[in-house]
């Protein structure tokens, strides 16, 4: 379970995050939705540990982690897909893999979870040498979703990850998004524009606007009352 | 013909030298992107201090140890140093930090152990122990730098490319932050590069003292200049670059001492830096950024 109470995050003098409280049960997946500059990034940086938080409280399974580094974060089970294609380009695929699994806490072994994730995406285990920084936009997100994976983590963050991707991808991986809470029980947050996509495979929403909850509630009450579609004008 | 024979020895021993104190300063641009200029002090510092108290009558053996944990503690002052302004983001700060380390070591190194060039004891060879290559007297003291320097290239290059500690090094280099996110000890992974650099810039010192048999406080300036310029020919953060490139930087500098004028050596060594940033500025053995999308 992720609780956030009351975090701030600012930047100098731009405030990213003001007072944003949120939970995130385990076993279901949690929407934080809202246009460009919201914080939706902000928020899932300031959980890893790597934006500035000026005030508020973050609890992983009821403990505060605020103090706790960002490196040590992943050995508390937090694992984070950064938005922006973050892998690192000059190392192959498996190299990737590798250093994703090996410095966090994990529940399986490396050659298992490789395994797992070239049965899952065949286009990885075929590309396992090719430097990550090669490959296709949408091959580069199933990398990814696969190093943030690769550990079986408890805590799952996930930033836009259908942005700037074919519709056909963009199915695969959320179809991969979905069940994964589902099946192992993690608490996963997915930060996303593409509100109907998200809310149809979430339990819960947050709708951020300027830092703050606008909106929040189960998913299929978000998608009935509109908010997809009042989120996508809003954007436009 | 043994002319030319015996400039090209001379060459690939400068040169392998000048690879090691390459190694060093692509080891701290690996992690953080930035050269350590105080590197030639620590050179300097690591072997005068042998050399001083050997001449007092202290154990070799003993020395040497002692001379590469003092690197280890400049490599941890250098770091500390730098820190601050590399968290800034973006500043040069550590460009005049290390420097001015450098430039404290230099005089403290000229207060304590005077600005005259102290003998250094032979360690493995005396200079009078040679071998005969084609006619050519080649000592013994310059095999021992070439296979030094050969031997440590490999072990870095294994160690990067087929260890997963290797690989978290390459990660920090590539995406600090990613690494952070994905609990890599990204400052312990600093700090060792930064031990690690200092430990060679002790090595390739006290192996060029060996060969030039003195040192001096201002020993080092030279051999970091030359040693940047073959980073970057063999391209910044590679170790193959870094022997490459020396022993380019060693058996070009040293054929045109021999065959022109001694006097003309920087200036081919600079020569060849300019033409290398304008026909390949990322080295012989560096790609250019992957990256599609």
């Amino acid at each position: 379970m992720i609780e956030v109470r009351d975090l701030s995050v600012r930047y100098g003098a731009v405030e990213a995050l003001r007072g944003i409280t949120l939970t995130a049960q385990p076993g279901h997946t949690t929407a934080v939705l809202g246009a460009n500059g919201a914080g939706k990034s902000s928020l899932l940086r300031a959980i890893s540990g790597i934006s500035p938080v000026t005030g508020g409280e973050i609890l992983l399974n009821s403990k505060a982690i605020q103090t706790v580094p960002p490196e040590k974060r992943s050995q508390l089970g937090l694992a984070h897909a950064m938005e922006g294609r973050r892998i690192f380009k000059q190392l192959a695929v498996h190299e990737n893999l590798e250093l994703a699994w090996s410095f966090g806490a994990r529940k399986i072994d490396l050659q298992k979870g490789i395994r797992e994730v070239y049965d899952r995406f065949p286009i990885l285990g075929e590309k396992s040498t090719t430097a990550g920084g090669l490959l296709s936009g949408g091959q580069q997100q199933m990398l990814i979703l696969s190093c943030a994976t690769i550990r079986n983590p408890t805590h799952l963050l996930l930033d836009e990850p259908s942005l700037g991707l074919a519709p056909i991808i963009v199915n695969q991986i959320y179809d991969f998004i979905a069940s994964f809470a589902r099946d192992t029980g993690a608490t996963v947050i997915i930060a996303e524009q593409m509100a109907t996509m998200a809310l149809k495979v979430s339990n819960y929403g947050y709708v951020l606007r300027g830092g703050k909850v606008v909106v929040d509630g189960e998913s299929k009450e978000l998608l009935r009352n509109g908010i997809a579609e009042t989120l996508s004008s809003s954007y436009l | 013909m043994s002319f030319f024979l015996s400039l090209l020895l001379a060459g690939i021993s400068v040169g392998s030298i000048y690879a090691l104190v390459a190694l060093g300063l692509n080891l701290t641009f690996l992690t953080t992107r930035t050269l350590n200029f105080g590197h030639g002090s620590i050179m300097m510092i690591c072997a005068i201090v042998i050399a001083y108290f050997a001449s007092l009558g202290y154990a070799v053996p003993l020395l040497l140890i002692g001379s590469l944990a003092l690197a280890v503690f400049l490599g941890l002052c250098v770091e500390r140093i730098a820190r601050p302004a590399l968290r800034g983001g973006g500043s040069m700060g550590w460009v005049v930090s290390t420097l001015g380390f450098g430039i404290l070591l230099q005089g403290i190194a000229a207060r304590e152990f005077g600005s005259q060039a102290v003998a250094f004891p032979a360690i493995i060879f005396s200079a009078a122990d040679f071998f005969i290559v084609g006619g050519v007297f080649v000592a013994y003291q310059y095999l021992v730098v070439l296979v030094v320097s050969i031997m440590l290239i490999l072990i870095i290059e294994l160690f990067l490319r087929r260890t997963r500690w290797g690989h978290a090094v390459r990660a920090v280099s590539l995406d600090a932050e990613l690494g952070v996110v994905n609990g890599l000890p990204v400052k312990l992974i600093i700090t060792m590069s930064f031990v690690c650099s200092a430990l060679l810039a002790a090595v390739a010192g006290i192996l060029v003292a060996q060969v030039g048999g003195t040192v001096d406080p201002a020993f080092g300036f030279n051999l970091v200049l030359f040693g940047f310029v073959a980073a970057v020919i063999g391209g910044m953060g590679s170790s193959v670059g870094a022997l490459v490139g020396g022993l380019i930087v060693g058996i070009l500098s040293k054929m045109v001492a021999g065959y022109v004028s001694s006097a003309a050596e920087h200036a081919v060594a600079f020569a060849l830096l300019m033409l290398m940033l304008a026909i390949r500025p990322q080295g012989i053995f560096v790609q250019p950024e992957v990256n599609k999308a």
